[in-house]
């Protein structure tokens, strides 16, 4: 029997009527047209398809649509503002973070993920936070980068500095 | 075709799983079920009981002094929760090493039971901190030792009409060792290969009592090995003590070959992770034990 779905993505709320086995990669992909989120593996281990599911980091694979109802999700489209990239995706840009751009909307979901939670992480809490994401371009070291840098800036203008 | 059903009350999933048990599917953080290769098959109902409030408290019982954990707690609350890490450091340092935040925001201590893998990884971690597992059904509930709970890998002790609903950690006496070590394919995001938990109560003169070994992913169901303990019971940690203990967890260890890994390579490894923890175990306890000067009042 379906079922229906509240849920808020990036702000806005939005309303599905699903079957319980669907999956919320998919319910953003096709029905939310959002597909900035990706999907790479399907059973949680590549991070692809990384949302914030009330505030917190998950595998959109691993959750089915039907258990998140009433329920904040953020996902990569939400951080843009106005046609504008947020300094984080601008960091990745200019720090070469970006290849194929397949593990991207993951790892800036797990990014802001850590940077909400520490305002200045270490290298090594860096590589921890996006040990759930591949990425078979970069090498990481230019990810990590770009997020250091995002955290240094974030840092500076917290003090005004 | 499958119903789905979220119930926020303890009572009411009991009474469903009693008049439903054996078409009942629960979900909890779904990371096990949704990887399967038939998620859903055979079951008419999907119970979700990942929002019970009373499967997700952490708390001490006053009754008993025991820190109880609801099932449906996730990896990640358990991992920083500050009573875990204050009462059971051993079982939080196991929760953190579960696979990413983003598995660990999902998972959960009681689908890691309810999956019933040898490679959970808190299960060790609750075997050498005595855990009992709660099973609770409509009018009735029982505790049992956690390993009891296992009887080989995918299937337990659980009737269809019970659902986990916590784990009891009695408080531990005295000043508490241990660590968690697991080998696997990367550091992020992957089932254990295999596993070593260890904790003991550590004396001012260096020797160890309660010893507890248990091991994980090297036996049909995870297991508790008494000769590496006896071997270090009421001893302090010296290299040849070490190698009895590793010695002792290879032989116990009765791996299967399968995709992650050989049975060979299992039984090696777990001797040394042991030895490896042992290692660094005793070298902190060493540099404890030195004594300080005294600061001039
Ligand atoms: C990419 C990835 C990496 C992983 N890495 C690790 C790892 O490093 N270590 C590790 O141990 N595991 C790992 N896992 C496995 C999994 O995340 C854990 O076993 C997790 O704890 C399962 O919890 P869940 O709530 O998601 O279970 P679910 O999938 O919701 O349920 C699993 C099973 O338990 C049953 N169940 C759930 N809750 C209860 C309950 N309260 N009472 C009775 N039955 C119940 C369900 O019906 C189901 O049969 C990984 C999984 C993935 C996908
Ligand atoms: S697609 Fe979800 S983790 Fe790979
Ligand atoms: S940029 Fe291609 S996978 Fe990361």
């Amino acid at each position: 029997m379906k079922v229906d779905v509240q849920l808020t993505i990036n702000g806005q709320p939005a309303q599905f009527r699903v079957e319980p086995t669907e999956r919320l990669v998919d319910t953003l992909r096709e029905r939310a047209g959002l597909t900035g989120t990706k999907e790479g593996c399907g059973v949680g281990e590549c991070g692809a398809c990384s949302v914030l599911l009330d505030g917190k980091l998950v595998s959109s694979c691993l959750v089915l649509t039907v258990a998140a109802h009433g329920c904040r999700v953020d996902t990569v489209e939400g951080l843009a503002r106005d046609g504008r990239l947020n300094d984080l995706q601008r960091a990745f840009i200019e720090e070469g973070a970006v290849q194929c751009g397949y593990c991207t909307p993951g790892m800036l979901m797990a990014a802001e993920y850590l940077l909400g939670r520490y305002a200045r992480p270490t290298t090594e809490q860096i590589r921890q936070a996006i040990s759930g994401n591949l990425c078979r371009c970069t090498g990481y070291r230019k990810i990590v980068s770009a997020i250091r840098k995002t955290a240094r800036q974030r840092a500076a203008r917290r003090t005004g500095r | 075709m499958i119903d789905y059903l979220r119930l926020s009350q303890l009572d009411d999933v009991l009474e469903m799983l009693w008049a439903e048990g054996p078409g009942i599917l629960m979900l909890a953080g779904g990371t096990d079920i949704l990887v399967r290769p038939q998620p859903f098959a055979g079951a008419r109902i999907l119970l979700d009981i990942s929002r019970v409030e009373q499967l997700r408290d952490i708390a001490v019982d006053p009754a008993d002094d025991c820190l109880v954990i609801g099932a449906a707690a996730t990896h990640e609350e358990v991992a920083w929760h500050p009573q875990v890490s204050r009462r059971a450091q051993l079982l939080a340092q196991a929760c953190r090493l579960v696979g990413s935040a983003q598995i660990r925001n999902l998972g959960t201590l009681g689908g890691n039971l309810g999956n019933a893998s040898p490679a959970a990884d808190s299960v060790p971690a609750l075997a050498c901190l005595d855990a009992e597992v709660v099973l609770s059904g409509r009018n009735k509930q029982r505790r049992l030792p956690v390993l009891e709970f296992f009887t080989g890998p995918g299937s337990s002790v659980r009737q269809p009409d019970e659902v986990i609903s916590s784990l009891r950690l009695p408080r531990q006496r005295g000043r508490q060792v241990s660590f968690f070590l697991k080998a696997g394919q990367r550091r992020g995001m992957c089932c254990s290969k295999a596993s070593v938990a260890f904790r003991a109560r550590s004396h001012s003169d260096g020797r160890l009592s309660g010893v507890r070994v248990a091991l994980g992913a090297v036996a049909p169901t995870v297991v508790r090995v008494p000769e590496a303990e006896q071997v270090l019971e009421g001893r302090r940690i010296e290299p040849r003590l070490i190698d009895e203990a590793a010695a002792a967890c290879s032989r116990a260890a009765r791996p299967i070959d399968d995709i992650r890994s050989t049975a060979e390579y299992r039984k090696a490894v777990v001797g040394a992770l042991l030895t490896d923890g042992l290692f660094r175990l005793g070298d902190k306890m060493k540099q404890r034990r030195r004594p300080r000067r005294r600061r001039p009042r």
